[in-house]
């Protein structure tokens, strides 16, 4: 076994060069191919760019959202960076052949949060980056270390918003500020959620029915989920409503795509520099601040 | 709850690390509070002369502190709040170091803001805080739970930074905020407490884009009450608060990063940056130097206002009059604040706080000037310290110095063996040391102790070349396997078995997977042809399964791309499930080493939930570098039965669970040593832990010593919801019964009794039967938890216990009286002060930092006394020493003749001052609410609670036999009845544990010295054997009794806090606790009488009189 102990001094001499080497050198490489992709991932979210201000409302996007296993419900979302601008959506009720339409109101928006937490998290993520330059000198391993555990924190926490929907109960819905989105306004037997899951922009129609204060069901009312699946009750108002049907219906938003990859490859990029400076771990670790 | 857990730590020469996040001055400019990144909050005094230096750690976050900030009006309470990056909330009282509050939700705060309203709000104020989530949360500062937000209509999002204007003009506060993009918007404050209060929706009075990003503070100016400054991390800007017009952008130098800023004076401001520079300013307007070069604009101000109103837009330039700066650490982070006192004798200050652990502070003068030529003037540091000056300063050791041979070794990993009372050091040069944790510990602290110093037994294991990173006991958590077995793992991924009693290399495993992290063991249930297995961890996120028996590895996992976080067993399919930071699971079957599954996302996380049932690992301390848990878990010897601790899956890289003291919980004997290791560095120290609790109970001879004050506070509250009279008295019959019987496992089954007493609290229309069948239940349910039997080698407790003396003794009050102590009590002095922590209930520990004891202004000078908490310890002595009866309450007759019952008499005193101290403890401790939360039925209480002590004197008589006149009363004389009322007094004055337990103990010893030097002359021989066991009786008894006097107290308020003022017995012959009795007897007849006039009581309780007297 080759060891330390064992080891030269000339050998130490190199292991402190190639430590300085990374320190110096090789970390800033990394920053600097670390802050390139994440700024190509904000320019997915559309920041706002610093100085430039609001140049005109941000580009927008639409998305026809569609299911292959049933076409009962269409919809039609329009995006404009992390705020749902304008969504329309037809549901044809095979019962009585009725097809119902709603659309937003003009004057409404519908902030995605979890795209804009996202886009802050990167956009924090580039500024920790930001704040060490070429310029800056880092001096021990764990500087490195502390920098990148708060960079991986919020890249982690960037993809985790956009991986993982809230949980909402079905009265959390009900009195989300969405359902008052609509004119004209949701009839009572429907609830509607619009959220991400991954790369993909899901809408999700909840069609009601009340159940009768004699029924002989046992009334359990269903805990938090992304998606409900048909008997989930709830209690709203005075009322008790079963869920009768879910539709879902979803689309792919290329960008987001490529904003989780980008994520998972700096994430990657900011372990393997951690790899690499752990493995001077015995050198760094007993150098003084 | 283990309140009785008492702390000393030893910190070894290097402090640790503390990497400033936050930073804060309290009102009164004492305290300087600290926020790290490795989770502790750091409390340094700062005293008139602006001298800085550290006093107290205090662990009760596991992530990062992200702000700090005060949580109440200072000057009524000393409470500060603190966040941490995984949401977790804190209350701090700051002049003791306690938590008071602790909450965790699921947002992280940047910027918290103390908001109280007195005149139109109830309660504690509330905590305005922005973070990573829209908008702002109102919390209430008491409960720390939400109460609503502030939301916008317009462009919800993240807040970076919020101020809160008082404004003399318009009467009326507001909020005002930043947001991530830039949008400053301002909230009503006082006008909408009531909507708030209602849970109305509340929106933005006003908004406005301010056309820059990274907002970093936004402050308003007082003194004009027109200027807003805000300042941006790449600019900064002065808006006219009227109507937000820009009047003055200041960008800033490339490279320079702004961090914040702060209003000084009229058109006055300082700007910090994030490298420790700050600027002051003077605001110069155009218009004013046009017309009198030199006048600030206030002066002119009035003059043009009217003048040509809004028609120009008034500009501001700056004129930069002074600067600070930090000369070396170039460029590290700072965190930095501004405090501003006009009154005498506060200071202005600036002060910073590094990366590094550096706190600098700046004195700003009243009136800041530029030299002569009009160029910048340089204002110079004037204090800075840092945790490492306090350690250098004060003598320091850590627990191996005085091990021969170990010189100045950094111990890298460590781990204690309670069974072998031994402590195994890794040292970083590859040995490992094994060392008698007791006596290395009393070589460092005692005087005497260096007399230890050479025979010091220990051994010396050299096998690895580098320095050894984790050492496993697996002993310790599984009894099955060999004793004698020791694994150690090295920087150079070599685990090494060890026989430990005969030094010798077992087997040698190379991974070649660089250093190893953690060893841990598979749980009970998980066996590989009937053997538990090693799980390893390295560095390069592999995990490689050991087989001890068959000397060889089973598998090595290495596809792992990110650090382990999780390791799950699945015992029937035979598989390791691996979760990683990133939160994907990889499957390995153990057979044939292949990876079977590799998940990420929703299905990972479903994986690495379901198998919950199955035994779960989580290598948490030992990750030290690569967990978000920062600290170390060293939870040594967590018993077998307890294996399945927290799956606390959480997404992200928050992992957390820190510094449990619930995880120390299980250790198995009064004595314990705790190492801790501290993130991104090497540096480790260990905490002695002396458990009052069990150290009594090991003490005590006799199995009814056994009972558990607190146990029966519990039962009591059962029997107390039981209505009739009548059956109360079965009831405590039954009682009496099992008591005898099972009282050690009552001892153990205190949560499972205390929960459905919680519950019963509820139900209150529960019926008799049921809570009588309730309590047989109970009973039974005690029964299925047989205490496991705790062999501790008796004297190790006695050294223990000794050392406990030593440690907490304030020494050097008076020397006759120390010299007394070390020839009567068989203590050594101390060496110096020792640093004294305190772990309370849950997961938070508070440790002082050596050189605590010169913080406090007025024992400066005098240091000739050592380890005295505080001055009130004597206060607080005196006032019990005048209690104190003078005979009674203190083992008598020590009869110096004779050299064996010397020894037995220095034992007896040492557990009557031990029973004593715990007893004091558990006052101190118990919360008030429980003391006083119950106001139902307290006179079932009271007659109930007359009655334990009767019957558990009856069960003392009858154990022994015989007892001395008068000793077999019921009663506590009345002198120990006011001293208890003088300690829950204390407690109400929120005196410390620490304080109330020096307190006592000097009073004690000194009482006993006196006696001591008493009995000398007349040579009185007295057997005191059972003396001493009524004492022990008399204080279990007595903490009932405070309970009731507590709770009789709270609720009925009926009985007036004399208790200070209580006559003092000078009746010197040993019958004064009979006359004490007599007198005793008819008051309390009284009070029963008075507050429920059933008779049976009456007649249960001279039964019980009489039963004693049978016996």
């Amino acid at each position: 076994m080759a060891t330390a102990m064992a080891a030269t001094a000339a050998e130490r001499a190199v292991l402190e060069e190639e430590f300085r080497w990374l320190l110096h050198d090789e970390v800033h490489a990394v920053l600097r191919q670390l802050q390139d992709i994440l700024k190509e991932a904000s320019l997915r979210f559309t920041l706002p760019c610093s100085g430039t201000g609001t140049e005109g409302p941000a580009k927008q996007e639409n998305f026809i959202l569609g299911s292959c296993s049933t076409d009962q419900v269409k919809g039609v979302l329009t995006l404009q960076g992390d705020a749902l601008s304008q969504a329309d959506v037809n549901l044809k009720i095979p019962r009585n052949n009725q097809l119902l339409h709603f659309a937003f109101r003009e004057d409404k928006q519908w902030k995605l949060q979890q795209i804009q937490d996202a886009r802050n998290h990167v956009s924090q993520a580039i500024y920790l980056l930001a704040n060490r330059d070429e310029s800056y000198q880092f001096r021990t391993g764990a500087e490195v270390l502390k920098l990148m555990d708060a960079v991986m924190l919020q890249l982690t926490r960037a993809r985790n918003r956009l991986t993982t929907p809230a949980t909402l109960t079905l009265p959390e819905i009900a009195a989300s500020g969405l359902t008052r989105m609509f004119a004209p306004a949701l009839p009572s037997d429907l609830l509607v959620n619009v959220y991400i899951n991954l790369n993909k922009l899901c809408l999700t129609v909840y069609q009601l029915h009340a159940l009768q204060p004699n029924s002989t069901k046992n009334f359990r009312p269903a805990g938090g989920a992304v998606l409900h699946s048909p008997g989930a009750m709830f209690e709203w108002g005075s009322q008790r409503l079963e869920v009768s049907h879910v539709h879902k219906v979803e689309c792919v938003i290329p960008w987001l795509n490529d904003a989780l990859v980008f994520f998972t490859v700096s994430l990657q990029l900011c372990q393997q520099l951690k790899d690499k400076i752990s493995v001077f771990s015995s050198y760094w670790s007993y150098r003084p601040f | 709850m283990r309140c009785s857990l008492q702390a000393v730590a030893l910190w070894g020469k290097k402090a640790p690390p503390h990497s400033i996040t936050a930073i804060m001055i309290t009102d009164d400019q004492q305290t300087i509070v600290t926020g790290s990144q490795e989770g502790q909050l750091c409390l340094w005094n700062l005293s008139p002369e602006l001298k800085i230096s550290a006093k107290e750690l205090l662990f009760g976050h596991s992530a990062s502190v992200t702000c700090l900030a005060k949580a109440r009006d200072f000057s009524k309470q000393p409470y500060v709040v603190s966040a941490a990056e995984n949401g977790e909330m804190c209350v701090w009282n700051v002049t003791n170091g306690q938590r008071v509050e602790k909450a965790t939700l699921p947002y992280r705060h940047t910027a918290i803001c103390y908001y109280h309203c007195s005149f139109r709000m109830t309660g504690e104020g509330w905590l305005l805080c922005c973070g990573e989530y829209q908008d702002v949360l109102i919390i209430d500062a008491k409960s720390l739970a939400v109460i609503h937000t502030f939301i916008s209509s317009q462009s919800p999002d993240w807040i970076n930074c919020l101020c809160i204007v008082h404004s003399m003009r318009i009467q009326e506060d507001s909020l005002l905020v930043v947001s991530v993009a830039g949008e400053l918007k301002v909230w009503d404050l006082s006008s909408t407490i009531n909507s708030i209060q209602e849970k109305q929706d509340v929106y933005e009075k006003e908004s406005k884009f301010l056309d820059s990003l990274n907002c970093r503070a936004i402050r308003f100016c007082t003194y004009t009450e027109r200027l807003l400054l805000v300042v941006f991390s790449k600019c900064w800007k002065v808006y006219d608060y009227c109507d937000f017009s820009l009047l003055r952008t200041e960008v800033s130098r490339s490279g320079q990063f702004f961090a914040g800023g702060e209003v000084l004076a009229a058109h006055r401001i300082i700007i910090w940056t994030e490298d420790g520079h700050s600027f002051i300013y003077q605001l110069l307007n155009r218009w004013a130097q046009m017309g009198a070069a030199y006048k600030t604009f206030s002066g002119l101000s009035k003059s043009i206002y009217p003048a040509d109103g809004r028609v120009l837009k008034e500009t501001i330039y700056p004129h930069l009059l002074c600067s600070t700066s930090v000369q070396e650490n170039k460029g590290l982070s700072f965190v930095m604040g501004y405090m501003n006192e006009r009154k005498e004798p506060f200071y202005k200050i600036l002060f910073s706080g590094e990366v590094s652990g550096r706190i600098t502070l700046w004195h700003i003068p009243d009136v800041p000037v530029s030299k002569f030529d009009g160029s910048p003037r340089e204002i110079p540091i004037t204090a800075t310290w840092t945790l490492q000056d306090n350690f250098d300063k004060h003598h320091t050791m850590s627990i191996i110095d005085h091990v021969p041979g170990a010189g100045t070794v950094v111990v890298t990993s460590s781990e204690y063996v309670s069974s072998l009372d031994k402590l195994i050091c890794g040292c970083e040069d590859g040995t490992i040391l094994i060392t008698q944790a007791l006596n290395a510990a009393k070589a460092g602290l005692l005087e005497g102790g260096s007399l230890l110093k050479d025979s010091l037994p220990h051994k010396v294991l050299k096998g690895h070349h580098q320095s050894v990173t984790s050492l496993l006991y697996p002993h310790g958590l599984s009894s099955k396997l060999d004793q004698s077995w020791l694994l150690s793992g090295d920087q150079d991924s070599c685990v090494i078995l060890w026989n430990i009693f005969t030094e010798e290399v077992l087997h040698k495993f190379f991974l070649e997977a660089g250093p190893v992290t953690s060893l841990l063991m598979s749980p009970e249930n998980f066996r590989l042809r009937s053997d538990q297995v090693i799980c390893c961890v390295c560095s390069d996120h592999s995990v490689a399964l050991l087989h001890l028996e068959g000397k060889r590895c089973l598998l090595h996992a290495r596809k792992h791309l990110f650090p382990v976080r999780m390791i799950k067993w699945h015992p029937v399919e035979n598989f390791l499930i691996v979760g990683c930071a990133d939160d994907s699971a990889y499957i390995w079957e153990i057979e044939t080493g292949t990876l079977e599954r590799h998940e990420t996302g929703e299905r990972a996380r479903i994986i690495l939930n379901c198998c919950d049932d199955s035994q779960l690992l989580k290598p948490e301390f030992a990750l030290p570098v690569t967990s978000e848990t920062h600290k170390h878990k060293s939870v040594e010897q967590r018993p077998s039965s307890s294996c399945q601790f927290g799956p606390i899956p959480c997404p992200g890289l928050q992992v957390e669970s820190s510094w449990k003291v619930a995880d120390v919980k299980p250790f198995s004997g009064p004595f314990n040593v705790l190492p801790v290791k501290t993130r991104w560095s090497d540096i480790g120290f260990h905490i002695l832990l002396f458990d009052l609790e069990n150290l009594v109970e090991l003490l005590l001879p006799t199995p009814v010593c056994d009972v558990d004050p607190s146990n029966s506070f519990y039962g009591s509250e059962i029997l107390r919801r039981a209505k009739s009279t009548v059956e109360k008295k079965t009831l405590t019959l039954k009682r009496n019964k099992t008591a005898s019987g099972s009282l050690s496992a009552e001892a153990q089954a205190k949560p499972v009794s205390e929960n459905p007493a919680q519950g019963e609290n509820t139900a209150k229309s529960l019926g008799d039967n049921e809570g009588i069948k309730r309590q047989k239940k109970i009973k039974n349910s005690k029964k299925m938890h047989p205490k496991p039997s705790r062999k501790v080698d008796a004297n190790i407790t006695i050294d223990t216990a000794k050392l406990f003396l030593s440690c907490f003794l304030p020494w050097g009050v008076d020397k006759e009286f120390d010299n007394l102590c070390i020839k009567h009590l068989d203590i050594l002095k101390l060496q110096g002060s020792v640093s004294l922590g305190l772990a309370s209930n849950e997961d938070h520990f508070s440790l002082m930092l050596p050189g605590w004891d010169l913080c406090n202004a007025e024992m400066k000078k005098d240091y000739s006394k050592v380890n005295l908490f505080s001055k009130k310890v004597l206060d607080l002595s005196n006032k019990y020493m005048s209690t104190l009866p003078n005979q009674v309450g203190m083992p008598r007759g020590l009869e110096n003749n004779c050299d064996s019952s010397q020894e037995s008499n220095t034992l007896n005193t040492i557990v009557y001052l031990l029973n004593r101290l715990f007893a004091v403890n558990k006052l101190v401790n118990t919360p008030l609410e429980l003391a006083c939360g119950i106001d139902r039925s307290f006179k079932m209480e009271s007659v109930h609670k007359a009655r334990i002590p009767g019957n558990e004197i009856s069960n003392i008589s009858s154990f022994y036999g015989y007892l001395r006149n008068g000793k077999s009363e019921s009663h506590i004389p009345e002198a120990d009845i006011s001293l208890l009322k003088l300690i829950s007094c204390w407690r109400d004055q929120s005196v410390q544990v620490t304080e109330a337990i020096q307190a006592v103990l000097l009073a004690e010893v000194q009482q006993h010295m006196k006696n001591l030097s008493k009995r000398a002359g007349n040579g009185q021989p007295v057997s005191m054997t059972e003396d001493v066991h009524c004492e022990m009786r008399q204080i279990l008894q007595e903490t009932e009794w405070t309970r009731e006097e507590i709770e009789l107290h709270c609720t009925t308020d009926t009985l007036p806090l004399q208790t200070p003022v209580s006559p003092v017995k000078h009746d010197s012959d040993s019958n004064s606790a009979k006359f004490q009795d007599t007198e005793d007897m008819p008051d309390r007849c009284v009070l029963e009488e008075s507050e429920s006039p059933g008779k049976p009581r009456h007649h249960s309780w001279i039964a019980k009189v009489c039963s004693c007297k049978l016996c």
